[in-house]
């Protein structure tokens, strides 16, 4: 653990802030990602299927191993096409 | 926002505490592994709309 | 407990002559008094005494505030009565109330600097002892976070890597002036937030600053928060502007400044960083970034840093600082709403009068040539070119004059949709000669390589002056 001294107004809290999260999803493409843990997809498919029945689109991605983060190429694929992430499903 | 049974409750509180961030989880329960396809969906089910609200602002 | 209730307690380090002449009477000390004795390098040391204790932390020398060894102090009921340090018999005598001691030593020696107030030490110390005085927040860093990243992730970035300020680095930069760290410099636009000694300190540390460089930092913070200066415009303004730092006096060589070859380019460490610290404190204290309060259209790459030192040396002409009212030999920061560099080119002109002219022809197209007057500009006019007005006996109001004079136009030529260009002036401008700078709007400044017939223009603020940014020097206190 490094402390920094804060180099700010101090105005704002010190926790990283989530970034911007929306409103609403109507109108956005919600990421599915399968972190390739076994019956996950079970889990996923069912999340996908009630947000279709809400007219929500999504798409689907898989992680290559449970055992490393997400490659780079993933990341930046999964930036660019949506704009909110649901990850699982971790045990 | 990352879905993840109740056994991982401490592991996420600690990386949090380690990265300094504090990212959206949803917890159901453990085990996972045993359960029946339609245990799974009905999970999912219970679980839909707080997934749901993790996504969004003010949560 | 460092000390005993009643009785002496002595601190010493075996890399140290007096302490090792002590040996015997430390020794003949513990044997007849109650002694107490702390070792700060050596645990073998001094072999004469079997209880010594090894203070390898320095936490005990710098609880007991040890700044020479040895020291040897009395207490008594708890509290310290009194103590001495080096070798003085007729002092040891007294406080250890014995006579008869350092038989066969010299009456006096003096004593070595301790070891708990090396550099570096003292202040990791008083980090560890939170005595610091630092106000500021701290923010924690994970063990699995990288510090650098965690920094940019927070926003504290101007785009480029920075110094992660740790508290012993922000004390070692505070040592750089004898100012307080609470003393508020000014208030900080956009948010108009209070700009401590520490906090510029901390984003001094931030950019690469070292200690020295320092009261340089603060004498420009405190320029640009000044009334005249308009900073919260300077800021927010659509137009190309930041704060440009020119630097007089001889801190310039005190802290390596360069005003020579390359001085408006990369490379010097304090030129460099103390730009760089001015604009992470606009951004940082102030709040003030790109896109948010910093509406500039395109900006330039001076607002990174850009900062240099007059070159003073040599020149026929007074430094800029004693030109605006700094007394000579005082080091002094003139903080300029500028952007960019125009290079003047002239290899060949060799009098006043042709040189003069090729500067002028440049200048009138600053911004526009259809708009006059237009802003406030720095004319940085390098050692060729000075050689050429030193040669003819030019004094610099000499120059300035024909600065001037050279730059009014004829208003026809500058009517909004004369020369097929749309942009210029009202139509009452049509047969009268107008100035493109305002009085006073022009500011000549020596530096450069001694090799290269080349200058530049540094363009301002369209808002100069009084009706928005005017230039303002402050001089330097360390």
């Amino acid at each position: 653990m490094t402390a920094l001294l804060d180099p700010t107004s101090e105005r704002s809290p010190t926790i990283r802030p989530r970034l911007g999260r929306p409103d609403r999803l109507e109108g956005l493409t919600v990421g599915i990602v399968d972190i390739s843990k076994p019956r996950g997809d079970v889990f996923l498919d069912r999340l996908d299927a009630r947000l279709q029945e809400r007219g929500i689109a999504t798409r689907r991605y898989m992680k290559p191993t449970m055992t490393r983060p997400a490659p780079l190429a993933l990341r930046q694929q999964i930036g660019t096409e949506v704009q909110v992430v649901i990850q699982g499903l971790a045990d | 926002m990352v879905v993840a049974t109740t056994e991982f409750i401490e592991a996420a509180e600690a990386q949090a505490k380690a990265l300094g961030t504090d990212p959206a989880c949803v917890f159901i329960p453990h085990p996972v592994q045993d359960r029946t396809d339609d245990e799974l969906r009905a999970m999912a089910d219970t679980h839909f709309d707080a997934i749901i609200a993790m996504l969004l602002k003010g949560n | 407990m460092d000390a005993p209730h009643d009785g002496l307690v002595a601190v010493v380090k075996r890399d140290c002559p007096t302490c090792e002449l002590t040996a015997p009477v430390l020794a003949a000390l513990a044997r007849a008094a109650g002694l107490t004795v702390y070792t700060q390098d050596d645990p073998g040391f001094p072999a004469e005494i079997a209880a010594r204790i090894h203070d390898a932390d320095l936490n005990v020398s710098h609880r007991l505030r040890i700044e020479i060894v040895p020291t040897l102090i009395r207490f008594e009921g708890g509290q310290e009565i009194d103590r001495t340090y080096g070798w003085d018999r007729a002092e040891w005598e007294r406080i250890a109330a014995r006579p008869g001691l350092g038989d066969g030593l010299p009456a006096m020696r003096p004593g070595c600097g301790a070891k708990n107030v090396e550099p570096g030490i003292l202040e990791r110390l008083k980090v560890r002892h939170g005595e610091t005085g630092i106000a500021a927040r701290r923010i924690e860093i994970g063990s699995g976070e990288d510090e650098i990243e965690a920094m940019f992730d927070r926003g504290w970035s101007d785009g480029l890597p920075l110094v992660p300020p740790t508290e012993e680095r922000v004390l070692r930069m505070l040592a750089g002036t004898g100012r307080d760290p609470q003393e508020v410099i000014g208030l900080v636009p956009s948010d108009l937030v209070p700009a401590t000694v520490e906090k510029i300190a901390i984003n001094a540390v931030m950019a690469g600053c070292k200690p020295e460089y320092l009261p340089v930092v603060l004498a420009a913070v405190e320029a640009v928060l000044a009334e005249p200066f308009a900073m919260h415009g300077v800021l927010a303004t659509t137009m190309y502007v930041g704060p440009v730092v020119i630097v007089n006096g001889p801190i310039r060589r005190a802290i390596g400044m360069n005003a020579r070859g390359n001085a408006l380019g990369q490379g010097n460490r304090a030129n460099a960083t103390i730009g760089r610290a001015l604009q992470l404190v606009i951004r940082n204290i102030g709040g003030g970034r790109p896109q948010e309060v910093d509406r500039a259209t395109l900006g330039n790459p001076g607002k990174y840093t850009y900062c240099f030192a007059e070159d003073e040396e040599n020149s026929c002409w007074e430094p800029l600082s004693v030109e605006r009212g700094i007394a000579p030999g005082k080091s002094a920061v003139t903080v300029f709403a500028g952007f960019g560099l125009q290079g003047v080119v002239d290899q060949k002109s060799r009098d006043p009068d042709s040189l003069s002219r090729s500067f002028a022809e440049s200048m009138k197209a600053m911004q526009n040539v259809k708009l006059a007057p237009s802003c406030d500009c720095i004319v940085v006019i390098s050692p060729e070119h000075e050689r050429t007005y030193r040669a003819a006996g030019w004094t610099k109001q000499q120059v300035y004059d024909a600065f001037y004079r050279l730059t009014e136009m004829d208003g026809d030529d500058l009517v909004a949709g004369a020369h097929g260009i749309a942009e210029g002036g009202p139509p009452s401008y049509a047969g009268r000669r107008i100035a493109k700078f305002r009085p006073g709007g022009l500011m000549i400044v020596r530096a450069g390589g001694g090799a290269g017939m080349f200058s530049g223009i540094i363009g301002g603020w369209s808002a100069s002056g009084e009706r928005g940014s005017a230039p303002v020097t402050r001089e330097i206190r360390e």
